[in-house]
């Protein structure tokens, strides 16, 4: 009882996580119906690029996060306009290919910055030591970064429903052309869709590289949270938040029960045998949204 | 597709049988008999070098087909085929070295298990509509990689598994690369033979009408789930079999040669080859290969300039470059190679006019 | 079954009777091609008491709809009566909550629209569902589909044999072309044709199941008075020839007047007037819901 509930509490905060890089993936698929491969690298180059403000440059803290924020929005601004404006009429194979393709380039220019290592954050930006509440032993850190998590999503929900630019971003979340006809301007609402789920994928990047090292494999969370994706549904938000404190609960849960059992890192391969699972049952996802086609 | 547009000046189709030629005069029989016999001819000119371009070509080019077939015909997108090619590679050494079978035999299983395996991830997937199969085989090529990872007993996990050469068939022994090469290239030939007939049967035009107008495809008495089941199996098929022909070229086979990054560029090179021909799927492969070559050489070459930051930058080359190359190419040239090919064609077939 | 390796030349002599004689040919090795006796009156699709919803928009509410052999059905009401879903619900594409739908006897109502396409339930569409990307030859032999003899491995390994299935379904797709008056387009990729001819296109397509009833979604919608007239003479012919019954979802009157037997008038989702076009005419509930003051 004891251990499952740690295992919970832990996954809840991991899970936290999860949930911000979920929603970084829904905002872009409900505004574009694209869905984006590539954000799974953009992490990488976040935690690189706050490395290197804090290691190498030895800027302060707020200074750092600032800069990679900055970073994340001029690279899904770059992202945005050099590959996916120039395949709008195309076939819905080639944004995915590209987002695919440049989910690899990200990764190569991560080796690049990186020079190859994993690299510890050294002073971590979030303070370290845990607490003990009880039989619970909460890392700071992942108490710390769920609340982050926590407040980028309440603002982000609040961004979308209290803001002018926010309902024209759900407007063009429902249709295109009639988002068009009503005066919106499309393309600078998916710029923006890019942006934030840049800046989000970033700041996600942040927090792993803290936890986890800065390294090429963080592209693995990146592709766990599209298992959370399918499961909370493509196109709902609320979905992606559940789906990823289920994921991060999923994920250590195994650690407690199943790996002792099987060989091998069964906490990576977890999820995707429950993404095969929610194919089989669930295809929609939880909160999906099934499109009757007019005929 | 039924009606050729592209017969030369002159050449008329007179009944249906001619209609349907892929190589309608007598000298486009001749070009291609004069090119397969040239394909045979090719190890005399170079050694081994060559030959082990030329043979991961062959193999690459019936993986490609079979990516064709998933995705340049019925629009599906797999990013599983690096994984079921290990699979198929897989297939070969287990069965070669705990139940001793000869490759003859085990052949045609590493084409069917991938394609059953395949088609057991991908029918939950295939039932719907849009792009779960992507996410399907996504998570397929995490489940493969750490089953074959793990499962020691079977398949000695991350060590790799050794793999013979096919025995000795006519008095043909295939230790020697060349005789390999020869045996690799009739295989090659052979499935490109079954995936040109594939495009232009009642299947294979289900796969296009499923592609492009899925609901016209129902009101026509096309079952979509079938359609996208087979086009599965068959390119998990292709993937098997050009997995074991190259494992049993290298004789030596790890499942960490089959990244996520490589179905990515399965794709990527697909669709620098273009889409929807068998043509196009050829062009992927050997452009592939070619680049491959060039980062190997890349490697020595950096030392020179780089100095000690040589061994990541070569890391990290092949994935901007190919990367780049891929996004070019789709935004200037979503057709690919094949369509180039086609113009060029057309503008010397129609010389002097412009068009 | 004609032959077909000889020369184009050959053919031209034996052709221009324009009544589909190999489709005919095609339909009569499944079942007998006989004239319907009108007095027996048998129903061969029945659509009962169906309901659909969509959220809480009531689109079809308890409709009951026949369609008896050999008759032309015409399917009016104003925008939005819920015609089309009717058709969808019929075919397959929607799911009704409530009803049940027998085509020659047999239940139909949750089965998939493949398999009713290849019982012989044939549509077309308002918003025409072509392949645009293949010419008008291959969408129509594509509509031949579940009549086609080989299965894949035969296509696959043998190819002559196949080959020779594969000629055959051409020559019957060009006799549709015959009929249809395609032979001017018929290589023509069919995003590039005008909406008129795509609409033909979409009918020849639907005449390559072998139907053994049709379902016209607004056939003859934009076009003018000549490819209407066109589009009518087609609809009879096919009536008569392949004695086949013809539902028609269509909106101009004159037409509709002219060549249906039966007229079913649907309102906001509820079936208001049944019967021959004249007592249609005259019916005030008719008058008032959709023909206002003509």
């Amino acid at each position: 009882m004891e251990e499952t509930t740690k295992s919970i509490v832990l996954g809840l905060c991991s899970g936290g996580i999860y949930a911000l890089l979920a929603v970084s993936y829904v905002v872009i698929y409900k505004s574009t119906r694209v869905f984006p491969f590539s954000q799974a690298a953009v992490l990488i180059i976040g935690a690189y690029f706050m490395w290197f403000c804090l290691i190498v440059w030895h800027l302060p803290i707020w200074l750092g996060f600032l800069m990679t924020c900055a970073v994340g929005a001029i690279l899904g601004m770059a992202i945005e306009r050099a590959f996916m404006r120039p395949l709008v009429g195309q076939p819905i194979l080639a944004p995915i290919v590209v987002t695919l393709c440049l989910m690899l380039l990200l990764r190569g220019i991560g080796i690049l910055m990186g020079k190859g290592n994993i690299q510890g954050f050294g002073e971590s930006f979030l303070p370290v030591g845990a607490w003990k509440i009880s039989f619970l032993h909460l890392p700071k850190i992942q108490v710390y970064g769920f609340i982050l998590c926590g407040v980028l999503i309440v603002g982000l929900m609040l961004f979308y429903a209290k803001t002018r630019l926010g309902l024209g971003m759900r407007v063009v979340h429902e249709d295109h052309v009639v988002a068009q006809n009503l005066g919106i301007n499309v393309k600078r609402i998916f710029q923006y869709s890019w942006v934030i789920s840049c800046i989000i994928a970033v700041i996600t990047g942040m927090l792993l590289g803290n936890i986890q090292g800065v390294g090429l494999s963080l592209d693995l969370n990146g592709l766990i949270a599209i298992a959370a994706v399918l499961f909370g549904g493509l196109e709902s938000f609320s979905g992606a938040i559940i789906a990823g404190l289920a994921i991060g609960i999923l994920q250590m849960l195994t650690i407690t029960y199943i790996a002792p059992l099987l060989p091998g890192e069964t906490t990576m391969m977890a999820p995707f045998v429950f993404l095969l699972l929610i194919l089989f049952l669930k295809p929609y996802g939880l909160f999906g949204l099934v499109r009757i086609e007019r005929l | 597709m039924s009606i050729n547009i592209n017969r030369p000046c002159g050449t008329f189709d007179r009944n249906y049988f001619q209609a349907k030629e892929l190589y309608r005069t007598p000298l486009r029989k001749t070009l291609l008999a004069l090119l397969i016999v040239g394909m045979y001819l090719l190890p005399l000119t170079m050694g081994d070098y060559g030959l082990s371009l030329l043979i991961p070509i062959c193999a690459f080019t019936i993986g490609m087909l079979g990516l064709q077939i998933i995705t340049g015909y019925c629009g599906q997108i797999s990013l599983g085929h690096a994984a079921f090619m290990g699979v198929g590679m897989y297939t070969v050494g287990i069965l070669q070295r705990h139940f001793g079978f000869s490759f003859w035999f085990c052949l045609p299983l590493a084409g069917l298990i991938p394609m059953f395996l395949g088609m057991m991830f991908g029918i939950p997937a295939l039932r719907i509509k849009g792009l779960y199969l992507a996410f399907a085989t996504l998570a397929a090529h995490f489940v493969i990689v750490y089953v074959i990872n793990n499962w020691r007993s079977v398949t000695n996990g991350t060590e790799g598994m050794w793999m013979k050469r096919p025995d000795v068939l006519f008095g043909i022994d295939f230790k020697s690369d060349r005789n390999y090469y020869f045996l690799v290239l009739t295989i090659t030939i052979i499935m490109t033979y079954l995936a040109t007939n594939l495009a232009r049967t009642k299947l294979g035009r289900s796969f296009v009408a499923v592609r492009d107008n899925d609901i016209a495809a129902e009101v026509m008495g096309i079952n979509i789930a079938y359609t996208k089941i087979m086009a599965f199996g068959i390119g998990c098929f292709f993937a098997g079999i050009a997995g074991a022909l190259g494992g049993a070229y290298y004789e030596y086979v790890n499942i960490a040669w089959f990244r996520l990054e490589d179905s990515i560029w399965y794709l990527g090179f697909l669709v620098v080859g273009g889409f929807g021909s068998i043509f196009g799927a050829i062009a992927g492969a050997v452009v592939w290969k070619i680049l491959d070559e060039a980062t190997t050489l890349v490697t020595p070459l950096a030392e020179i300039f780089l100095g000690g930051a040589a061994f990541y930058a070569s890391a990290a080359f092949a994935l901007v470059f190919y990367s780049l190359i891929i996004v070019i190419f789709l935004v200037f040239e979503p057709r690919g190679i094949a369509h180039r090919w086609e113009i060029v064609k057309r503008s010397y077939r129609l010389h002097p006019f412009p068009y | 079954m004609a032959e077909i390796t000889g020369d184009i030349t050959k053919k031209r002599e034996q052709r221009y009777s324009y009544g589909l004689t190999l489709l005919r040919e095609c339909i009569e090795k499944k079942r007998p091609l006989t004239n319907p006796n009108p007095k027996e009156g048998k129903v061969l699709l029945q659509a009962e008491d169906i309901s659909i919803a969509f959220g809480k928009l009531q689109a079809l509410n308890h409709v009951t709809v026949e369609v008896k052999e050999g008759e032309i059905l015409a399917i009016i009401g104003p925008n939005g009566a819920g015609k089309t879903c009717l058709l969808n619900v019929i075919s397959g594409f929607y799911r009704a909550q409530n009803g049940q739908v027998y085509f020659e006897g047999s239940r139909i109502t949750h089965s998939s629209s493949h398999s009713i396409a290849e019982l012989g339930l044939c549509r077309t569409f308002q918003n025409i569902a072509l392949y645009t990307g293949l010419s008008v030859i291959d969408n129509i032999i594509a509509g031949r589909h579940p009549h086609i003899g080989y299965n894949f491995l035969t296509g696959m390994i043998y190819f002559p044999f196949a080959n020779r299935e594969e000629a055959r379904q051409r020559a019957v797709a060009e006799d549709i072309i015959d009929f249809l008056e395609l032979e001017h387009v018929r290589g023509s990729v069919v995003g590039m044709l005008a909406y008129g001819l795509r609409k033909r296109v979409e009918l020849g397509r639907a005449l390559a199941l072998e139907p053994r009833i049709l379902l016209l979604d607004e056939p003859m919608a934009g076009m003018n008075l000549d490819e209407k007239e066109d589009m009518a003479r087609f609809i009879i012919d096919i009536n008569e020839f392949l004695k086949i019954p013809i539902v028609l979802i269509e909106h101009d009157m004159g037409v509709v007047m002219d060549i249906a037997d039966r007229i079913v008038v649907l309102d906001f989702g509820n079936k208001i007037a049944e019967g021959p076009p004249e007592e249609i005419k005259k019916n005030p509930k008719v008058i008032a819901a959709y023909l206002g003051a003509g």
